[in-house]
Formats: structure tokens, sequence, C-alpha cells
């Protein structure tokens, strides 16, 4: 079975830059563009690992994490935040809410495979494919 | 999951990279109304980047350093106040940010030059704007020529430019790029206790060059080159919006 990864990120750039990293490995990549479309893909593909932006327009990364938490169905989701901001009191807030990682924007792409590599087992693919498979928005 | 480590400890965890360690001490200094302008002096006179820059902002008609008014150090900071030195602490982050993205993600080496130096831009250009509000108010400005908002999307999307047809593309990734510049500076500034919240940026077509200055505040221009891609950076701050 693949992995199945969810990016939500307000920046197109970032999602491409996400699914191009992820192209040479066996997964399938999600996408949400805010936190409400965020938990909604969640609660429909229930994702394997969820790749979460903080500022972001309509609902931000932090009260997404917050309502993925109270949720039974979805607590357990591993988490890595991949944002630009680094302050000190958001990441303690952050870390107490329970994440997985922290990586901070701007990121090489290997840093991010690194990162994701630790939480599930990533595989490459036996072939070449064009791109890698995505669910759309 | 309830995590009581210190921020030293996550930022081991999570391996980020130290923050300029002058930039956050002077964010902090700024950040105490009653700071001495003494002490401020001595942060920017050991940082001669910093030096270098407060007394070009102190010398906003000169061309070039034969033709300052204002000399030193202390004489600036008598002049133009902590506003100055506010957004001169928050440029060095957002110019670090600046460079690191392009080291990152473009494999490009951004150098600061001095604006007066650098080529004007005319006509239509990409203008990003974000808006940050909290105990400190300001804009910060990206502007950059078509060409070079071409070169930069470009460049992060890993692809050649004519490749780039769609506009939104463009946008977006300049949009990105003055969000991680952005947070960056704003987590400095968060730290020094001057919390503040950015909106979502904004990019356009503009033919408008102008910055308006918060009142009372200041204002800093910075212009970044690698290779024909060029970027002016203005920042305009307002500190102690209580």
């Amino acid at each position: 079975m693949p992995i199945k990864i969810l990016s939500v990120d307000d920046s197109r750039t970032i999602r491409l830059i996400v699914g191009r990293s992820l192209r040479p490995y066996d997964c399938i990549l999600c996408e949400a563009a805010n936190g409400e479309e965020g938990l909604a893909v969640a609660v429909r593909e229930k994702p394997d690992i969820i790749l979460l932006d903080v500022t972001m327009p309509v609902m931000d990364g932090v009260t997404m994490l917050t309502k993925l938490k109270e949720d039974p169905e979805l607590k357990a989701i591993p988490v890595i935040m991949l944002t630009a901001e680094s302050g000190r009191d958001n990441v303690i807030h952050i870390a107490r809410l329970g994440v997985r990682d922290y990586l901070v924007k701007p990121f090489k792409e290997d840093q991010l495979i690194d990162k994701v590599g630790r939480v599930v087992a990533l595989k490459k693919k036996e072939t070449a494919a064009p791109a890698a498979a995505s669910v759309p928005i | 999951m309830q995590d009581g480590a210190s921020y030293q400890e996550l930022s081991r965890r999570y391996g980020f990279a130290p923050k300029p360690e002058s930039a956050s001490r002077l964010t902090q200094l700024v950040s105490r109304q009653d700071s001495d302008l003494d002490e401020i002096a001595k942060v920017i006179d050991k940082d001669p980047v910093l030096r270098k820059r407060l007394l070009r902002v102190a010398n906003p008609d000169a061309e070039n350093e034969i033709e300052y008014a204002v000399e030193t150090v202390e004489d600036a900071l008598m002049r133009n106040g902590m506003g100055c030195v506010l957004v001169l602490a928050m440029g060095t982050p957002l110019a670090l940010a600046l460079t690191k993205t392009f080291q990152t993600m473009l494999a490009l080496k951004l150098e600061m030059i001095d604006p007066n130096e650098a080529e004007p831009l005319q006509g239509e250009h990409l203008l990003g704007t974000i808006h940050f509000s909290g105990k400190v108010v300001g804009q910060v400005y990206l502007r950059m020529s078509i060409d070079s908002g071409n070169a930069v999307a470009a460049g992060i999307l890993g692809l050649s430019p004519d490749e780039l047809t769609d506009t939104n593309e463009i946008r977006d990734a300049a949009g990105e790029l003055l969000n991680i510049m952005t947070g960056n500076f704003k987590s400095n500034l968060c730290d020094a206790g001057l919390d503040c919240r950015l909106q979502t940026p904004e990019v356009k077509l503009s033919t408008d060059f102008r910055t308006p200055i918060v009142p009372g505040g200041g204002v800093e221009r910075m212009a970044l080159r690698a290779g024909k891609i060029h970027l002016f950076v203005d920042v305009t701050a307002n500190p102690w919006n209580d």
C-alpha cells in the first residue's frame, strides 16, 4: 500500500515542491489549501502523515492541529509542521499540541524527505513514473 | 500529547538554524521602551553591516558615504530614534531569510547591494506586500521586475522561465517568498516581546513605487541581487502600538 501524505498549505508553490520531492517515492499525495479543507481531506482520506503550514486563510494550521488532536479518529495521525514561523512561543505551543517534527521554510527537498522518512516508511518506486499520484483538493 | 520541552531543547530536536545574535539582541533592546541609547549603540557598533545600514538610513539624501552628514552611530540614533533601529533590526532577519531562500530553493547566491547603486525599477513590476500588526505595526514591500519574477518562480519550481505560462504561478511563488521572509522576521519580533500577526500576502502588477511610512516610524530600503535577478525590499514599522 502506498503511503498517503496530506500537504496543507495555502501556497500552491509549496504544494508543488512537496509533490516534486515525493515524486520518486511510492506515495499518494493529497492536498488542501487551508485548515478547514485539510480537516475535511483528513477525515475522507485518513492520511498516514500530514505536512502542515501555520499561516493560512480561513483556518490556520494551529487551529487545524488543535481540532485534529481533539478528534479520536484523527489524533494519532503524525503531523510535521512546515512553516516559516519559528518564534519561541509558537513552537512551544505547537509542540505541546503534539507534532512529530518541525521544518522551517525555506527547506531543501532532501530535508523534507529525511523528516518524512523518519515518521513513515518511504519506499522508492520500482519503475519510473511520470508523476506522483495525487488527490486534488 | 504534552511536551514540556524548552525552546532550546525543541530547537535542537527540530534542527533549527541559530538566529543572528545581534539582530535578536537589538530587537530585544528596542522592544524595551526604557532602553539606553548607549547600550543600543554598542550592539550596532559591533556589527559592521548594521552600522553601515544605520548610517545609510540616517543620511537618506546622500549618494555615497563621502556625502554623509551624520557620521557616528550615536548621532544617527539621536536623530532617527528607536523606530529607525527597529526597522534595521527587522531588516537583518528579512535579508537573511531571503538570502537563505535563494540559496536553498534556487541554488543562487543573493547579495545585498547599496540601494543607491542598484539599477532602479521602471514601469510595471511585480509588487508583493504583507501587513503586520500587533505591538509593532508596519508593512513589507517586495518589488521586482517581471523578468526577475519569472526567473524566481521558475527557479523555485524547477522549470525554465519559458515553461512558465501561468501568471498565477509567478504571483504565488513571489507571495511564498514574501511569506518565508516575513515569517522569519515575525518570529524574531515575537521572540523580542513585540507580538504581531501577519496578514496574507498580496502580489500584483503595479506601477506604484511609493512606500507609505507609518507615522512616527522608520523605513529601511534594501536591494539584493543574484545575477540578473534584482529584488527591492522596503520595511516600514512603528513600534509600541499599545
